[in-house]
This record gives structure tokens, sequence and C-alpha cells, in this order.
């Protein structure tokens, strides 16, 4: 997967191709808008990741000519500017999603995967599987090792989407906005709660603890490695 | 560039000018009047002599004695002029003067008529008659006889142009005498607006509590005086709330970033387990999320206070909005016994995020705070077309002191929790207070005997925009 990144504040574009190239990207990192464009002209992406404000040419121009040029490349906007306009705007012009600075890493990389992920199959859709832990999609049953996992409705959603996006780091407000359709930042620490409670049910009494917490990130389904 | 004129100056030009057309508009009615008069005069004068004469020529023996009398006529009239023709014949004339032939051809309407004769203006009429006076003789008798009488108006013409200079002076005089009375009846009738200006010029950022005097102006400028005092208090409630956001803000930011420092720091100064610094990174970046946090929320709140439309106006089922937050906090609920209830139900037209978002801080503060194995109480209703969302909880009494202040940015009641893990940004209260704003409503809070309530009302009008 090839990412185009176009951030002319230096720290936050060596940060950003830092990042992603550690999460399995390959990143290729414009400082301009003219760059930014000639690069997304002459090479083949899965996605770029455009600043509005660049110098050259700003991220919404860079989009446009992409655009006029037939272009389908997946775009992300990052945008200091929290105006509804402006997120209206990058969505008319045929912008995929976009993150307000300041955002969390965690946040953006969960986007990123999120946007790639758009378009292809989804995986299956009736049974999904990490480890010994099994969820039946139709039925709505979760079992561990054979044995039956009772969990509420809301539980199965979050487990789901560990399980559908095992490997990733989650953000508390990822979790939030797809299990519970909440699309604010809550001021509490109920996702922290919602996935112990979880936890509780897929891990206790089991050897290997599958739901790991990240700290200063998120939550993730994975096997925990062996310190 | 061309300065704009004051109006002081346009005032006083305007009613100098009035008066000045007015004044001249008399002037012109007096000559006019004057003339007319003179003519009057002039043709009653005429006819007079006329009628004389006639008499003259009825009554004198002999030609000779009419030229005498003719003759003492014309003497003892100064400025009077004959002529007597019998058959186009002259027979007496004045010296100096020549008379039309056409004068007064017309006798029914006795017309005058007026002439120039070498330095004399003149005006005339004439008459003719047939002689009945046998005392004449034959060379008078029962023959036709013109008389024509002329005056000099020079006299009149005299006055005439006197009159006009006298008038025009007058007008001159009037003219600046009354430029300067309307300078001065502009000047003191404009006085309030000077008042007015001396106030606004002490209008400044630090002085923003000055307001113009009301009572001090006339009727018509009351209402810009309170526009101009409504404006200015806008002003200052705005000028007051961006010095009050830009102090809490810097507040709010020199604690987590301090520490933050320090404790970047501090790690800094000797080497350290790796773990140790993974654990120092995982704690700044809890704390720089907060950070964030913070600012969107700061941003959330700004653009809720400054956007005048709902960004996405619709219908919003409130009982399902509940519903779908008591879900979210089931977990949080739970785990302090808590039980959430729900009761009523209705819709308001608004912003299905915002007011998600509103109840949802209301919905979070009161399983914060409730008193763990409590009843959490969401009631929907409506009264009287408002509709209202009241969100109750048991547990410590709000002290009656902070109330008013409790929808305040970054106001908490309790300032030692202030960077408790649980704990929020200090903004979710604002942010209620700030959407309901927006959507025209209210949110109140009332709080006492181990029960507390906070209500989101939504106006009338609102909900009939549904």
């Amino acid at each position: 997967m090839k990412i185009l990144v176009v951030e002319d504040e230096h720290k936050t574009g060596d940060y950003l191709k830092q990042g992603l190239s550690e999460a399995g990207f390959v990143v290729d990192l414009a400082r301009d808008g003219q760059e930014g464009l000639q690069l997304a002209l002459s090479e083949h992406y899965d996605l770029a990741i455009l600043d509005v404000m660049l110098p050259g040419c700003t991220g919404w121009e860079i989009l446009e000519r992409l655009r006029a040029k037939g272009e389908t490349l997946p775009v992300l906007f990052l945008t200091a500017r929290d105006q509804v306009e402006d997120r209206v705007r990058g969505l008319e012009l045929g912008a995929d999603d976009y993150l307000v600075k300041p955002f969390s890493f965690a946040e953006l990389l969960a986007r990123v995967r999120t946007i790639l992920r758009r378009g292809r199959p989804s995986q299956d859709n009736s049974a999904l599987q990490y480890a010994d832990l099994e969820l039946d999609l139709l039925r709505r049953r979760v079992s561990r090792a054979g044995k039956r996992i009772d969990l509420t409705a809301k539980e199965f959603g979050l487990l789901e989407l560990l399980m559908r996006r095992q490997g990733e780091v989650l953000p508390r407000t990822l979790i939030a906005s797809q299990v519970w359709d909440m699309n604010f930042d809550s001021d509490t620490n109920v996702i922290d709660v919602a996935v112990r409670r979880l936890r509780s049910k897929v891990d206790e009494g089991f050897a290997v603890r599958l739901i790991q917490t990240v700290r200063g990130m998120g939550y993730v389904l994975e096997e925990a490695q062996e310190d | 560039m061309r300065r704009p004129t004051t109006l002081t100056f346009r005032l006083t030009v305007m009613f100098t000018l009035v008066s000045a057309a007015v004044l001249l508009g008399l002037g012109v009615l007096v000559a006019m009047a004057t003339n007319k008069h003179f003519a009057e005069l002039d043709r009653s004068y005429l006819e007079d002599k006329l009628q004389l004469l006639e008499r003259i020529v009825g009554e004198s023996v002999g030609s000779d004695d009419l030229a005498r009398r003719l003759h003492a006529v014309q003497n003892s009239h100064q400025g009077l002029f004959l002529r007597l023709e019998r058959d186009g014949a002259p027979i007496f004339k004045s010296a100096v003067v020549d008379f039309p032939a056409e004068l007064g051809s017309d006798l029914e309407q006795s017309q005058v008529s007026e002439w120039q004769t070498g330095p004399l203006s003149l005006r005339g009429m004439g008459r003719e008659m047939e002689v009945r006076n046998p005392l004449l003789g034959p060379a008078f008798e029962g023959r036709r006889l013109r008389i024509d009488v002329a005056v000099d108006t020079g006299i009149h013409a005299h006055f005439m142009t006197e009159l006009r200079l006298q008038l025009l002076l007058y007008l001159v005089l009037a003219m600046i005498v009354s430029a300067h009375l309307g300078w001065w009846v502009v000047r003191s009738g404009l006085a309030p607006l000077r008042i007015m200006k001396n106030r606004a010029k002490d209008v400044s950022a630090h002085k923003l509590d000055q307001r113009m005097p009301i009572e001090a102006v006339p009727v018509e400028l009351a209402d810009l005086a309170h526009s101009l005092n409504a404006m200015l208090d806008r002003l200052q409630a705005d000028f007051q709330r961006l010095m009050e956001f830009s102090s809490d803000l810097a507040h709010e930011l020199r604690t987590p970033i301090s520490n933050l420092l320090t404790q970047t720091q501090v790690s800094l100064a000797h080497p350290r387990q790796v773990e140790m610094y993974r654990e120092i990174l995982a704690s700044n970046a809890e704390e720089f999320q907060r950070l964030a946090r913070m600012i969107s929320d700061m941003l959330y709140l700004a653009k809720t206070e400054n956007d005048i439309e709902l960004p996405h106006p619709e219908k919003v089922d409130l009982g399902q909005e509940v519903r779908a937050l008591f879900d979210f906090y089931d977990a949080l609920a739970d785990e302090k016994q808590l039980r959430l209830n729900l009761s009523g139900a209705a819709s308001v037209w608004g912003d299905k995020l915002m007011v998600r978002r509103a109840i949802g801080n209301l919905l979070s503060n009161a399983i914060r705070h409730a008193q763990p194995g409590t009843d959490v109480t969401v009631a929907v209703d409506e009264r009287d077309g408002e509709k209202r969302v009241c969100v109750s909880n048991l547990g410590p009494t709000i002290d009656a002191a902070h109330i008013p202040r409790l929808f305040d940015r970054f106001y908490r009641v309790d300032k030692s929790r202030m960077h408790s893990e649980a704990e929020g940004t200090g903004l979710g209260l604002a942010i209620t207070r700030a959407i309901m704003l927006a959507h025209r409503g209210a949110v109140s809070v009332t709080s006492g005997h181990g029960k507390t309530e906070f209500c989101l009302v939504f106006p009338r009008e609102a909900a009939a925009q549904g």
C-alpha cells in the first residue's frame, strides 16, 4: 500500500512518514502543494493525505486538479480549520475523510485503514475468527476454545469491531463512533469501562489475553506477546 | 480626495438658500405690485385729465379762450403733455413731446400706451369727441376733435429703481443674517449629536462601559442611541468573553504543559531503562490527548457560539436519542450500580449531533456524580409547546453559590479534582449551554435535598418548525 503525504509542517510530515512507514505503508512525503500534485499525477498511490493549508497550492486545489484529470485516488484531508464549510467543501470535491488538527496518530491510522479497506469485499459475512476466539455473525454467538461466551448486543458489536480490525490499534473515539454511533469525544472513561467488561468475559480464565490496551493510543485485538 | 462637507455646513447653506428664495419672491411681488399700482394711478390721472379737457372744450367761449385755458392746464400740471387735433390737423401741442400716431385708437377701452421720447418715458391715452359747443364757432362746432394726454413716468421709474435697490440690499443683508442664524440654529439643534460623538470618543477596549445618553437626546436620536447602546452591550459582552477565554485558556494549558515539560526534562536528565521511557511517553500521550480534546472542545464551543444557523436541522426524536445514550453509558452506569430510566417522549427540530451531545454531557455528569446504587432519570415532556429534557440524579447537592457560574467554561465546583482521570475538560456544561442557545433554547439547573436536576428547554418556535 502506497501513501502520499503532503504536509508542509516539517515535524508533522516527518512523524507521519515514520509512523505510516512503521505501520507497514510505503510513504512518499511532499513538502508543498506543487510537488505533491506532481507526485500524485506521476506515481500510483492508494491514498493521499493532504494538509489543507499548503504553500504553492492548497490541498483543495490539489484535489480539484486530481479530480479534473479523472484521478479517483482516495483523499484524506488534515485541516486546522474546524469549519463546517471547509468540511462540506472537502467532501463535495470528493474527499473521502477529514481530520481536524490536533488529531491523534492512532486516529489517523485507523481512518487510513478504513479508507483503504473500502471497495474491497468484506472478509466474511458469517463468521470471524482470531486465535481460539470465534464470532458467529449470523447467530450472534461468541465462543472461545469452544466455550460459549454471553455478550450484550453492544459488547458483541465492540468485539466484532476489534476482530474485524485485528492487529490494528483502535482509538477510543473510533470505537465510540463505530459501535455506539457517538461522534463526539465523551469526557468520560466509558470506552475503558466497556472494554474492561468485555475483557473480563473474553479473557478471564484463559491463559492468553487477546484484548490489549496500548497506553496512550487505544485498544487492539492481539495475542499477548511474551515480555 | 474631496472631504465630505459637515452636516452643520450643509444645513446652514440650505437654510440660507431657502430664506433667500422666500425673500426674493417677496421682493419681486412687492416690486410688481408697486409697479401695477403706479400704472393704475397714471391711468386714473390720465382719464381725469381727459375729462377736464373735454369739459374745457365744451365750456370755452371762442378759440382764444380755449387756447388760453389749454395753456393754463399745461402750465399748472408739471409733467403733463397735451395734443389736440381737429380732423387730423394739430391745433394744440405741448412742446418736446411726440405722440405716436396710433395712440388711443380704441376709445372704449381707454387703453394706456407707453413709449419713449428722447429722455422721457411716457404713458398716454387719447379720445375722440364731437364738439358740441356753438360758442367755439363754426370752425369747431360739429367737427371731430381728438385729444391726447401723456404723463412723464420718470418719477415712478426713479422710485422703482430705488425700491429695487433697497429690496436687493435687504435681501443680501437678510441672507447674511439668516446664514448666521441658521448656523447657530443648526449647531444648537445638533448639540445632542455632539454629545453622542464625545461619548463615542470615550469608548475604547478598556472603557467599553460608556453608553449613549438616551434621556439627553431628542426622540429621533433616542432610537439611534438605543441601537448604539445595544451594540456596545454586545461588544462589551463579547470582549469580556474573549478576554476571559484567553486567560482561562492560558491558565488551563499552563498546568498540563508545565507538567509535561518537567516530566520530559527530568526523564532526559539521566539515562533510564527502556520500560521507563515507554511509560513516560505513554503518560505524555495521555496528557496530550487530554489537551487535544480540550482544544477541539474549545473550537467546538467557539463554533457553536458563533454560528447563527444550525448545521443540519432535522426532526430529532428525543426519546430515541436518550436510549442511544443509555446504550453508550450503560457500562459506566452498571459499574456504579446505577439504573438509567427514561420517561415520556417528544420530538424537536434541531441538529441531531448537537442535541445528542447536549443530552450526553448532562447524562455523563449525572452518572459521574450519582450516588452508587441509585436511579438516574431522564424525563422528556412537553409543556405549553415547550419541549423539555430533564436529567436528574441523587447525590451531593451543588452549593447555591456555584449555580450561576456552573455553565461557565472551565468552571469546576471542586477545584481539587481538576485533572483527575475521569474528569472532563471543564467545557461540557458550557458546550451544552451553547448548543441550547444555538437552538434558541435554554438550560437550567436545580439542586437541593440530595437531588440535582438539569433541564434542557427547547422553545415553542423550534418545535413549531418541525
